[in-house]
């Protein structure tokens, strides 16, 4: 379990300002939501963290520790939105999995490894021989959360993991991303626009808007009392009200 | 090679233009590595006796000046000619490939300095820069196998960095790098196999132009040198005695005329074999029959629209679209009733696959031409819309019928400003003046809320947001005062909030206007939003019609219900899993019999598996395609949590 701590983060793409001195904190073993519109720069947050953009100011840091974006063994892994474009096509899914394991395994160990990888994810094991177009999107995103459990990170980045698929799929891929966080103790940071999802996995949450966090606290607190206008707004805009107010009744 | 891209390569031989390329070049091949050792003795056997004589039976196409036999000897030249050609053309890749992947190795600073590098080759013509090498490496065969390969490098590491950085911008790229794959690794692992098949295809159609400029160079003495000769060399010897022996200048020339065409045409077809890719499935013989064909028994313009009600929009009866495949066609839509009166919002909910959006397609006549659309009844506003094309029905769709799509960023033509785009529709079907329709442009985009519509008007798609874009494009729809408003997925690509502002107005425009609106969605949530009423579709098939407010408490069928039941609200329990629904849907080419649902339901039994039922109506009111529907509401309330199954 470990804690990761953006500081007064900053990032820009040429003049534009995409993530605003922004102060978050995901829990050792926890799980942060992090919601917001896109373009409110919740995605580039992710990416400066894995190393994908370089910040401009601030510190994001592992336990007290700068996050080491280079090497070969990553302590964070991130799991993509689209899992369409997130798997090499011309690859195994058990090569792509195999190709996240930390080095040093035998041959031998890491075809067990692939197979206890994909039996966490509900996957049969004896498909690690298919390719991607072979699945459905929905045992896509498994893979992908396999290859991102391969590298044995500390902290899991997943960045709108379920707003590609149909909601049929969807809870699937959410219980099973309880399931993982509770079983290997991960710490995850879970973006997301839709607060009915980040509800269901998160126990804090961060609300972003124009680069800036503009609330952030327990998840029960911000979504029963929110302070802020544009989080009220997006409570407003969960969709399905009539279907709530319904059962509710 | 997996199994995908061997199954392409053949493709390509099964055509004929590939078949006979692919033969002309093994012949050309086999001549070139085996042919010249019969031949050879022949080919340089001097007569003095025959100098310069015509085609005859014993020299088909005569002698040279030393009395040398030409036919033979452009038999024999084949091997230099194409081995040089293929030489150059091996140069030319493996220098692309460096200077291509270079920018990828290099990191952003140097690999700019090569992009640039490559530009700058690249507004050199190729044969300018083939001049320049030959004289650098000095004339003779080698200097012009360099000289042809490294002016051919540029272009093709051109066409490597640009396919490498639409691939390198792909996540599973980025997931390696966060995996710690190292550049060379990503590149040989995950970029260079997903463009080797353009690259090949490339390479192929440059072995051809590489043949022709050798033949080129040889002929403008730049080339290959005597006493060595190829079919640049023998064009050029024979062009000097024209008048003497034609054939000694044709028989060259067609030589070269027959392996350039060959790898030609072999990459032409490979290049479209793989593009047609998009097409996939849809084999070549499958008759493309466009939008047509009634069922027997009702003629086409049998009933005028005085036999449904008054205020029936669309009426659709036993709707199939079927697409032609190898193993018989596949029928992605079923059989599908159902009817909309005006000002009604029906939503039409369903995973990926259950055939929704190929229905709205259908209404809409945009089923692309390998589908087949076949109805007992498509009517539109009374009007048929299931034969012919005419100019009355086109005007008949454009102005009564608007379509939002899913994705606002690719409804719009990027270059050219929104007024214009939106104005164009009333000028086609409205016939109005340039002023006039750009004035009811700036008035339709006031109407879905757009502020400052009259600055709006005259910007470009690119300038509006996400949001807005949709919002033109519903204002797009209402150019024309459409009585139907068809909306596949308009929400799917917005955020939540704007999610929200998008359903508001299209409400707001069905109440005021009395349109009616057909909204498809895989999400029960955003349907229930918008619309009066819901058909639940599954495997093709509309398996209930119901009212919205019935989708929690009323719903029959076990899909609906698990459907509703999927979605996570804002009061769902969090001590529990979310409610699933176990295995997959159906794949439309293997439609179980019986019930599609069947093996995905737990109240299934042996006559669902048989059987399937019939879209009936039920004694609460609603359509319900199920042997298991209670006559009682609350009856279905009791089998509610076994109809859900808990996640494993």
């Amino acid at each position: 379990m470990s804690e990761l701590l953006f500081e007064d983060v900053t990032v820009r793409y040429g003049r534009l300002t995409a993530v605003d001195g922004v102060t978050l904190r995901v829990p050792a073993g926890g799980v942060l939501g992090l919601v917001g519109e896109s373009g409110s720069g919740k995605s580039t947050l992710a990416r400066a963290a894995v190393g994908l953009v370089p910040p401009a100011g601030g510190r994001i840091l592992l336990d007290g520790e700068p996050v080491r974006a280079h090497g070969r063994h990553r302590p964070l892994q991130m799991v993509f939105q689209d899992p369409y474009s997130s798997l090499d096509p011309r690859m195994t899914i058990g090569e792509t999995i195999t190709e996240a394991i930390p080095p040093g395994m035998s041959r031998a160990q890491r075809r067990t490894e692939v197979a206890r990888l994909l039996e966490l994810v509900h996957l049969d094991p004896g498909r690690a021989s298919a390719y991607p177009g072979q699945l459905s999107g929905g045992q896509r995103q498994r893979v992908a959360l396999a290859r991102a459990i391969a590298g044995r990170p500390r902290v899991v980045i997943a960045d709108e993991i379920t707003s590609a698929l149909d909601v049929s799929i969807q809870g699937a891929i959410l219980n099973l991303v309880r399931e993982l966080q509770r079983e290997l103790g991960l710490s995850i940071l879970f973006i997301s626009h839709n607060l009915a999802v980040v509800r269901y996995v998160a126990d804090h949450v961060a609300i972003m808007l124009r680069g800036r966090v503009v609330e952030q606290g327990p998840a029960a607190r911000v979504l029963s009392e929110p302070g802020h206008e544009y989080t009220r707004a997006l409570l407003d805009a969960v969709p399905g009200h009539r279907l709530t107010a319904r059962s509710a009744t | 090679m997996n199994r995908r891209t061997a199954h392409r390569w053949l493709r390509v031989l099964r055509t004929p233009m590939g078949r006979t390329a692919a033969a002309l070049v093994l012949v050309v091949l086999v001549l070139a590595v085996v042919g010249p050792a019969p031949w050879n003795a022949r080919a340089d056997a001097v007569d003095t006796a025959n100098i310069l004589a015509g085609p005859s039976a014993q020299h088909w196409a005569g002698t040279d000046n030393l009395g040398r036999d030409i036919a033979f000897r452009v038999l024999e030249a084949t091997r230099l000619s194409v081995g040089l050609a293929l030489a150059a053309t091996a140069i030319g890749v493996v220098a692309g490939l460096l200077l291509g992947t270079a920018p990828w190795l290099l990191g952003r600073r140097l690999g700019r300095l090569v992009t640039g590098a490559v530009q700058i080759a690249i507004a050199f013509p190729g044969l300018l820069l083939a001049l320049f090498f030959a004289v650098v490496f000095g004339v003779g065969a080698t200097g012009a196998a360099l000289a042809i390969g490294l002016a051919g490098a540029p272009t093709f590491a051109r066409l490597v960095q640009t396919l490498l950085a639409g691939v390198a911008a792909r996540d599973f790229v980025a997931a390696a790098r966060i995996a710690g794959v190292g550049r060379l690794r990503i590149l040989v692992r995950h970029l260079l196999p997903n463009i080797a098949e353009p690259l090949v295809v490339n390479a192929t159609i440059g072995a051809g132009g590489a043949l022709l400029a050798f033949a080129g160079l040889s002929f403008l003495g730049l080339g290959v040198q005597a006493p060595s000769y190829d079919w640049g060399r023998l064009l050029y010897d024979g062009i000097g005695v024209l008048y003497v022996n034609p054939a000694a200048a044709i028989a060259p020339a067609l030589a070269v005329l027959v392996a350039g065409l060959a790898l030609n045409l072999l990459g032409e077809s490979v290049a479209k074999g793989f593009g047609m890719d998009a097409l996939v499935g849809l084999p070549a013989s499958a008759s493309p029959s466009p939008a047509a064909a009634a069922g027997p028994a009702q003629p086409a313009a049998e009933r005028p629209a005085d036999d449904a009600p008054d205020d029936v929009v669309l009426d659709v009866r036993d709707l199939t679209v079927s697409f032609p495949a190898a193993a018989g066609p596949i029928r992605p839509v079923r059989g599908v009733t159902f009817s909309i009166r005006r000002g009604e919002a029906v939503g039409v909910v369903g995973e990926s696959g259950s055939g929704k959006s190929l229905t709205a397609l259908a209404v809409s006549r945009l089923v692309d031409a390998a589908g087949r659309v076949d109805a007992d009844r498509l009517h539109l506003l009374g009007t048929d819309l299931r034969e012919g094309d005419s100019a009355a029905q086109r005007r008949l769709l454009g102005s009564s019928l608007a379509m939002v799509f899913q994705d606002p960023a690719s409804s719009f033509n990027p270059t050219q400003r929104i007024g214009r785009q939106l104005a164009e529709t009333s000028r086609h079907h409205h016939g109005l003046g340039r002023r006039a329709a750009f004035a009811r442009a700036v008035d339709r985009l006031r109407a879905v809320r757009i502020t400052d519509p009259d600055r709006r008007a005259r910007q470009y798609p690119h300038e509006f947001s996400g949001g807005m874009r949709q919002r033109a494009m519903i204002g797009m729809g209402l150019m024309g005062s459409p009585a139907l408003i068809v909306a596949d997925e308009p929400t799917t690509a917005l955020d939540v909030t704007v999610q929200r502002q998008v359903l508001d107005l299209l409400t707001a425009i069905r109440t005021s206007d009395a349109v009616a609106l057909l909204l498809i969605s895989h999400d029960v949530a955003v349907v229930s939003e918008v619309c009066d009423r819901v058909l639940v579709m599954y495997a093709g098939r509309i398996v209930e019609d119901l009212p919205t407010d019935r989708l929690t408490t009323g719903a029959l069928h076990p899909y609906t219900r698990a459907l509703t039941a999927a979605v996570p609200r804002m009061d769902s329990p969090l001590d529990r899993p979310l409610p699933v629904i176990p295995g997959r849907p159906v794949d439309p080419a293997d439609v179980p019999p019986g019930c599609a649902y069947a093996a995905r339901c737990p109240l299934a039994s042996q006559r669902c598996r048989d059987e399937d039922p019939p879209l009936a109506r039920h004694p609460s009111g609603h359509r319900v395609a199920c042997w298991h529907a209670r006559p009682e509401p609350a009856h279905a309330e009791a089998v509610r949590p076994a109809s859900v199954v808990e996640a494993s």
